[in-house]
């Protein structure tokens, strides 16, 4: 690699550490960094102990767990390979449009550029895989293992998607890529016999269909290279990791080498590529979904609904929900509706403390995270809503509808499952989790966004060592999940008090626990409009 | 139309505008002028109700931006140096929802006729984020004006725009202060000012430091070779004050 591309890295990685370092210069950096090492302190120490260990190893069996990383880990390899190639456009080497300005231009070749970028990336992956050995139970093997294994894997994924992403872009126009969705039909056609067959067949599921396809003949040999990394995660000895880990280092440098050779036909593509992603991450930074609309042009009704002003601001939410959001709605909701057959299946049922902590936790903290219609997504137009003529509470309330109609949505949608398939589910007792579903969900957008107005932040951590955004995300899951729950015991508490007060019927109790939830849910909008009128929008004193 | 008494603005210990005190009148066009941090942007935020005033009394369209916010929003237009607009939606749906804001019925044949007037008919299907930085100032151009204004606030208005662009707005902006709008614009070109304005306030440091009509102003240094004479008396003014706080501080 060129020497100043070399250089360029270290000062990269040097100007990266700083900005760490001065996180921790302040206070509150230092604050939000001692409450994410906190999390991670205690989840190492919990790995340690056997009282208080997330995963009970004694009822974990480790050989069996390595049995079903041998049959599962190159299938799921296996998958994403083929999701790639269906999505044609994944990962390749990303180019920032600084990037592209300073070092396109610069006296580089190509290959010193793709150089360049791995050695970023490989920068990158060390920390993560530094981390995942840190938190990985002590069962799991030697760290060293671990960190081996993770760190080559990782590397893999990367450099595979990028062959496969590149490789496309090279047949693009030929009549490779005319077979593609042929190919497609084929291959959906035959999962969909054998998802046929093993339905049709007692006692023979699809993932001992699986299972059987992993260990067959033609099997072995499709998943090769995937099988290898596999490996890494089981081997029990140095010379048996020795031994995997330079096959895998074979792998990795000769897909290396092809993403060098793809990359001299690939150009104009991948400059294209690069634009679209860095647009996609500037979408991201203001909170904007990944996968927003690509069209240029589109049709919409020719007026907005006004209602009192509430109209706009939610008409404006929605569009930016069915443009930005809708794809995240569709797997969220996909993945709601199969925590109870997956629960089942696993022999957590949702009645679990366990698993319910495991759905809030989905609910609260993943799907707030993702599904971003509301002030998160908005605060660099803030501007826009500060010098609307429109009382502050319906500019809150508009803000919050279409948010919370969606999270509602999704919630519903697993409540419905759960009374599928949940045996000791009734009707009755889904219809009661719906009604209060409804103000819950209200009152945890309504915590989030006002926690987001009074300490506005980006909604993405600036790279992987972002100490202080990973603390701000866990203090502000805290912070949240004790006011939901203080509210949730006092809505408790009333419903309770009503009815040693009322005896003898559950409706007028649960209806005074619902409107104290509600009440209390109203309360947080007045905090949100507090937020809202006290929110600085970037002080310029020019 | 706007009125400001004795407006302070403070950030955390820093006085961004001190004591200012103005008027504009409908049909005035005001010219701030001002280097960068003389509190020109602050002034404009702080009357369209984005930031609160530290002290001092702001009024548009008779209507306190403090008191009566609402009110005094619903007289307003502002258009800021960098339009950020809602990216997922379309040039028609801004004005869809500007309509909807600031409750107007009829609001389709104006939107047309903006539209048109700013060469974006064609583009109103666009979604807003495949435009060029021009063509969304134009569009927040036409959401500020569709509701017809009593007061607008241009905070550097031709940024990005091409030449077709700046005489159009320009030739709006005239239009807009002729049927009685009163205006206020905040730029670093003087040409705009010369060719515009009907008054003149010169801020540095967050004081005023001359308020005027234009041709009071320009009478003061006339006409010279190479310069113009706006700019020779922004000079004049800005750097005497440059002077004056270098002395205070020695």
């Amino acid at each position: 690699m060129d020497s100043a591309l070399s250089q360029l890295l270290i000062l990269r990685l040097r100007g990266g550490l700083r900005e760490r370092l001065l996180q921790l210069a302040s206070l509150r950096g230092l604050l939000l960094s001692l409450a994410f090492g906190g999390i991670v302190w205690f989840v190492i120490v919990s790995n340690g102990s056997p009282d208080t260990r997330f995963l009970d190893s004694e009822a974990l069996d480790w050989q069996a767990l390595n049995g079903q990383i041998m049959t599962f880990m190159p299938l799921s390899m296996l998958g994403l390979s083929l999701l790639t190639v269906l999505m044609t456009t994944g990962p390749t080497f990303h180019f920032s449009p600084n990037e592209i300005n300073f070092l396109f231009t610069g006296p580089f070749r190509r290959r010193d550029l793709i150089l360049y970028k791995f050695c970023a990336y490989i920068a990158g992956v060390t920390l993560t895989s530094l981390f995942v050995t840190l938190m990985a139970p002590p069962q799991a093997g030697s760290p060293l293992f671990v960190f081996i294994a993770t760190l080559l894997t990782l590397v893999f994924v990367q450099l595979n998607s990028a062959v496969i992403g590149m490789a496309g872009h090279a047949v693009e126009g030929s009549w490779l890529a005319k077979i593609r969705w042929p190919a497609t039909a084929l291959f959906g056609a035959i999962a969909a016999g054998a998802v046929l067959y093993a339905w049709a067949t007692p006692d023979y599921g699809i993932i001992d269909l699986l299972s059987a396809f992993r260990h067959s003949w033609i099997g072995s040999i499709v998943l090769f290279p995937y099988i290898v990394f596999a490996e890494l995660y089981v081997a029990e000895t140095v010379s048996h990791l020795a031994l995997w880990a330079l096959v895998a280092v074979v792998i990795n440098a000769v897909l290396l080498r092809a993403v060098i050779l793809l990359d001299a036909r690939t150009t104009d593509r991948a400059l294209a590529e690069n634009a679209r992603m860095s647009g996609r991450w500037e979408r991201i930074r203001e909170g904007g979904s990944f996968f927003a609309t690509q069209q240029t042009e589109l049709r919409s009704i020719r007026r907005a609904p006004i209602l009192g002003g509430l109209g706009p601001i939610a008409w404006r939410q929605t569009l930016n929900a069915l443009r930005n959001s809708s794809k995240i709605f569709i797997i969220f909701a996909g993945l709601a509706a199969c925590i109870a057959p997956i629960s089942l299946a696993v022999g957590a049922p949702l009645t679990d403390p366990e698993t319910l902590m495991v759905v809030y936790v989905f609910f609260a903290f993943i799907l707030p995270r993702n599904l971003v219609c509301d002030f998160r997504g908005d605060l660099s137009r803030m501007e826009i809503y500060k010098t609307l003529p429109i009382a502050p509470w319906r500019i809150c309330a508009g803000q919050l509808v279409v948010q919370v109609l969606l999270a509602y949505a999704i919630a519903l949608t697993m409540i419905a499952s759960t009374l599928f398939f949940e045996t000791g589910v009734t009707a009755q007792f889904a219809l009661v989790l719906a009604a209060f579903t409804l103000p819950l969900t209200f009152l945890i957008y309504a915590v989030e966004n006002t926690v987001h107005l009074v300490f506005p932040t980006n909604l993405m951590a600036m790279g992987r060592a972002d100490f202080e955004f990973l603390g701000r995300s866990v203090v502000e899951f805290m912070v949240k999940t004790i006011f939901v729950f203080t509210a949730i015991a006092v809505s408790g508490a009333v419903g309770l008090f009503t009815f040693k007060t009322v005896g003898n019927t559950l409706i007028l109790p649960g209806l005074t626990s619902w409107l104290t939830l509600t009440f209390i849910g109203l309360l947080t909008l007045v905090a949100l409009q507090y937020a809202f009128l006290r929110f600085a929008v970037a002080e310029t004193i020019d | 139309m706007i009125t400001v008494t004795n407006f302070s603005k403070q950030y955390k210990g820093f006085t961004a505008v001190k004591d200012l005190s103005f008027s504009v009148e409908p049909g005035q066009i005001l010219g701030l002028l001002g280097p960068n941090g003389a509190g020109k942007t602050t002034t404009l935020r702080t009357l369209c109700g984005i930031i609160p005033p530290s002290s001092g009394n702001l009024s548009v369209a008779g209507h306190d931006v403090v008191q009566a916010p609402i009110a005094a929003k619903a007289n307003l237009g502002y258009i800021p140096d960098d339009p950020r607009l809602f990216d997922t939606m379309t040039v028609w749906e801004h004005l869809a929802f500007t309509a909807a804001a600031y409750k107007l019925a009829d609001f389709e044949k104006d939107a047309e006729a903006l539209l048109a007037s700013f060469e974006l008919t064609h583009k109103r299907n666009t979604v807003v984020h495949n435009l060029s930085r021009g063509m969304r100032q134009k569009v927040a151009i036409a959401c500020a004006f569709l509701h017809n204004p009593k007061v607008i606030l241009f905070d550097e208005p031709l940024t990005g725009l091409d030449p077709q662009g700046i005489r159009r707005i320009q030739q709006a902006i005239r239009e807009r202060a002729q049927a009685g709008a009163s205006i206020i614009i905040s730029s670093h070109l003087l040409s705009l000012f010369e060719n515009l304005c009907t008054h003149i306030m010169v801020l540095s440091l967050g004081e005023c430091r001359r308020f005027g009509t234009m041709e009071d102003l320009l009478s003061e240094v006339g006409t010279t070779d190479s310069t113009s004479a706006l700019e020779e008396v922004y000079f004049s003014i800005t750097q005497a004050s440059d002077e004056t706080s270098d002395a205070a501080a020695v």
